[in-house]
């Protein structure tokens, strides 16, 4: 190996270093270095390419991301490496998946599917329909009506969301059948949120249960946050309150542990409805005027917005007209500055 | 009685259909390439 060969590998290896230390902005420049210093090795190129896309891929710079798995995809076709081009067509999936080429994904969610089949590689496959059914999850999602409720979307929209719960029950037998625990987690969690799109709330409790089993065995917070997030949602539509005021408040203690001010207000404002929706307007309140104070601390004034509608209502409800007529006024100042039409008019009933 | 019961459910809990889980990249790594490498040529020379 010559000197020129050294340096793009140590670059490489440093950008890899790098990354995994969640310093994507410094491992894309450093890959990006060992590309200007170049190799005739191309494994090592396809891995800087790989590792390029998926590093712009998490910094959400995804039409750079696209860029690099395209690259690195053109590059392992080139030289017939059929594991390779299965994982760059799988990362171009994810990535075409969040810019909203949904057909193009599909090709790519195949072509990941095909190879992996063909190599007899069960982790690879398992892989490949997870990302077919959050392509199709998301397919779904873009097809639903703005502020319809769960449920109630388009059948375009249904048969996307159909289709991405065969993907995950598909990837659910195989990732049972490899012992993967993670992986059954994150299926579960995801096929909860399609069952609870479809309007199917009672199987969405069940997925969303075995996914908060999972967060808790591997001590993943995140994730167990998440979980209870979604079957408060879940709960509220299946009209048990207490019980989504009980996942919502695990969902506030685990915001808070995590130091998530966003997800907190986020908690905080779910409350603050389920209250409202128990007609306990006290608690309602409190919980609203809490979002409140997180909003204006983030500078978010769509919730800051939300936060005095919200406490309009409750007042309203309390009798309090003074008190009421205060936040609509101060919800009418917000809706008129963020062009929230629709917030404006509320505001004026 | 409230307004809030006469917006849909789905505006005041949250806006985007539930909190999905992390997307699953495909990892190709250049040390573990490199080593696999340098062993293999080690074990050509014994």
């Amino acid at each position: 190996m010559d000197g020129m060969e050294a340096s793009c590998l140590d670059l490489a290896l440093e950008g890899e270093r790098l990354c995994k230390t969640g310093d994507y902005r410094a491992g894309v420049s450093t890959f990006e270095s060992a590309i200007q210093v170049g190799t005739e090795d191309l494994q090592i190129l396809s891995a800087i390419y790989s590792q390029l896309g998926n590093a712009y891929f998490h910094l959400q710079n995804y039409n750079k991301a696209l860029e690099y798995h395209r690259h690195d995809l053109t590059l392992t076709r080139t030289i017939g490496d059929e594991l390779g081009e299965a994982k760059a067509s799988g990362n171009l999936g994810n990535t075409l998946k969040l810019l909203g080429r949904y057909d193009e994904a599909l090709v790519c969610c195949q072509r990941h599917l095909d190879i992996t089949r063909a190599i007899y590689d069960k982790v690879g496959q398992a892989r490949a329909l997870y990302n077919f059914g959050n392509v199709y999850h998301a397919k779904g999602k873009s097809s639903c009506w703005t502020g319809a409720e769960p449920g109630e979307f388009p059948e375009e929209a249904r048969i996307a969301l159909r289709k991405a719960s065969q993907y995950y029950e598909a990837n659910l037998c195989l990732v049972k059948e490899l012992g993967d625990r993670a992986a059954l987690g994150r299926t579960y969690g995801n096929l909860g949120n399609t069952y609870y799109l479809l309007g199917d709330f009672e199987n969405a409790v069940g997925a969303h249960e075995k996914r908060l089993l999972v967060a808790k065995e591997f001590g993943d917070k995140s994730a167990e946050r998440r979980a209870h997030c979604n079957l408060g949602n879940a709960h509220i539509f299946l009209g048990q309150f207490d019980v989504a005021a009980g996942h919502y408040k695990r969902t506030l203690q685990l915001a808070r542990l995590l130091k998530d001010r966003a997800v907190e207000a986020q908690a905080c404002y779910s409350l603050g409805n389920t209250y409202t929706l128990l007609q306990d307007y006290e608690r309602a309140i409190d919980y609203h005027l809490k979002h409140l104070v997180i909003a204006q601390d983030l500078n978010d004034r769509v919730g800051e917005g939300r936060a005095y509608w919200s406490l309009g209502n409750a007042h309203t409800a309390l009798g309090n007209h003074e008190q009421a007529m205060y936040f609509a006024e101060k919800h009418l100042e917000i809706a008129k500055e963020t062009k929230d039409k629709s917030g404006e008019v509320t505001a004026r009933m | 009685e409230a307004k809030s019961s006469a917006i849909a459910s789905s505006q005041i809990f949250h806006s985007d259909g539930g909190e999905m889980e992390p997307e699953t990249m495909e990892i190709k790594s250049v040390s573990e390439y490199f080593t696999k490498m340098h062993m293999g040529s080690v074990m050509s020379r014994q």
